[in-house]
């Protein structure tokens, strides 16, 4: 069998609509994908770029007598925990991040008001136009 | 005397006859090329060699030629058969390819879609001259121009052809300068030969680049799982070199196994093509078919080019359209020369292997897409 018929008789003309089809809409489909796609990694950076980074104090800088630092640089490793947090997990960090005195620096900050009581044992930071 | 005689009947001069002496010719052509002309050496050397070895005569039975159980050949062959080198291969090229060009260009990956209609065509050619339908769907790869690809669906399809089929393919790709520049301009004007492209569009983030093969594994292999074999290992060798953590694994992908596979690959395609085998109507018919597939294949992304530039405020160079075959990197190579002819300061290369890239992964496609058909 030859020509036109050969081609009928063995579903020609299917196969390669069909397979034409396949292929042009596969490659459009992922054309307009990776079109997309620096737009969705510009979101998810964009958003890791807005959360504060914890920057570690240098070896020589004193917590204890520079309260206010202190809480600037200690605030950004609760930014997992939400705005409110208990100070058990607080001192759970500062063990993590061997962090120096975190017994004492904590007690310090909740002394200096640095910390705010929320009840329960459910602690905030202090507003940053508060400091 | 005697057994110097029996020694004699059974040398290769003794029963070669005119078929072995054209091919052994054929064979010296492709080294010819390769080394003196330097077309695609990478794959005509080895072909070529592997065409004159796989052409000396010999007793039958000894368990020498390729198509023997049982000789060092067959198990070579058996790469080819199975489809293994062509998956190696396409690991290779993947941990080779950049795609920063094709991701900061993606609406020329429609082009490489287009390209692929050649395909399709010959399929369609094939069965019309009395090919049956698996053998159709191997010789319509060819318009793929991609010689992997070829061999791929080939084995899988229509095993018998896999000599006459690479060969052509192979050849085709090896011819890109003569055969796609006439066809380039004889679609396109002057002044749509002049259009120049933007320099660069955007720059391309590395989390882009990371993300790009699993998103395009996904994609490609959810819609045709049978290019499994050839999609994933490309995807897997490119995620490889992005990721640059394994960048030992990645350098061995794109350098010492790419380049086992391809000695391989091509030495025992050429040793396939022993004339008593390959000479037959049905292998000139194989190559009239392959030059009509890989010459519609340039002439659909081009005109598809055209096409799109009715539609775009921007338009496209239509010559680009011409490196949507996946010959990697001939085609686009060719495009960017194409164009420099007309303008001098026009530089079409990076945009050319924006089509290259995604013609790779459509013939991909296409195979994956003619191997499920075939297998109903």
């Amino acid at each position: 069998m030859l020509g036109l018929e050969a081609i009928s008789a063995n579903n020609g003309w299917a196969m390669a609509i069909t397979g034409a089809i396949i292929v042009m809409c596969g490659l459009s489909v992922l054309a307009f994908i990776i079109s997309q796609l620096h737009k969705i990694i510009g979101l998810f950076e964009k958003r890791k770029e807005a959360v504060p980074h914890f920057v570690r104090p240098a070896a020589d800088f004193d917590t204890l007598n520079d309260l206010e630092a202190a809480a600037r640089i200690y605030k950004p490793l609760t930014v997992n925990l939400g705005d409110s947090f208990h100070l058990t997990e607080l001192y759970r960090i500062f063990e993590k991040e061997k962090l120096p005195h975190p017994h004492l620096t904590i007690r310090a900050l909740r002394a200096a008001e640095y910390l705010q009581p929320l009840g329960e044992g459910v602690f905030r930071w202090k507003n940053e136009d508060q400091q | 005397m005697e057994l110097f005689v029996e020694f004699l009947k059974n040398t290769g001069y003794f029963l070669a006859d005119i078929r072995y002496i054209l091919m052994i010719c054929v064979g010296i052509l492709f080294c010819f090329l390769a080394t003196a002309k330097k077309y695609e050496p990478l794959l005509l050397l080895p072909i070529g060699f592997g065409i004159i070895i796989g052409n000396i005569p010999f007793f039958k039975g000894f368990g020498l030629g390729i198509y023997e159980n049982n000789s060092v050949l067959h198990y070579l062959y058996f790469g080819v058969t199975s489809g293994l080198y062509p998956s190696i291969v396409f690991l290779g090229l993947g941990a080779m390819t950049d795609f920063s060009s094709m991701l900061a260009r993606p609406k020329l990956m429609l082009l490489g879609a287009a390209a692929q209609m050649g395909i399709y065509f010959t399929l369609l050619s094939a069965m019309a001259l009395g090919f049956a339908p698996k053998e159709a769907a191997s010789v319509a790869i060819i318009g793929g121009a991609d010689g992997p690809t070829s061999i791929f669906l080939t084995a899988k399809l229509a095993p018998h052809l896999i000599g006459p089929i690479a060969i052509a393919a192979y050849s085709y790709m090896a011819l890109i300068p003569i055969i796609q520049p006439p066809i380039m301009r004889l679609l396109t004007s002057r002044k749509e030969r002049l259009i120049r492209m933007p320099d660069t569009d955007r720059p391309i983030s590395r989390t882009e680049l990371l993300c790009f093969p699993i998103i395009g594994v996904i994609l490609c292999c959810f819609l045709a799982p049978a290019s499994i074999p050839l999609l994933g290992p490309f995807f897997f060798g490119n995620f490889m070199k992005e990721s640059r953590v394994v960048d030992r694994l990645a350098k061995t992908a794109s350098t010492s196994i790419i380049d086992t596979a391809t000695i391989f690959l091509g030495f025992t395609v050429g040793a396939s093509t022993q004339a008593d085998v390959f000479l037959t109507v049905k292998s000139i018919g194989i190559f009239l078919l392959g030059s009509v597939a890989f010459s519609i294949a340039t002439a659909s992304g081009v005109i598809f080019a055209k096409i799109m530039n009715i539609f775009l405020k921007e338009k496209i160079n239509p010559l680009l359209g011409a490196a949507g075959v996946s010959a990697v990197p001939g085609s686009a190579r060719e495009v960017h020369l194409v164009g420099l002819k007309e303008d001098p300061g026009n530089y079409l290369l990076m945009h050319a292997m924006a089509c290259n890239a995604s013609g790779v992964i459509g013939s991909a496609i296409c195979a994956g897409v003619l191997w499920s058909f075939m297998m109903r």
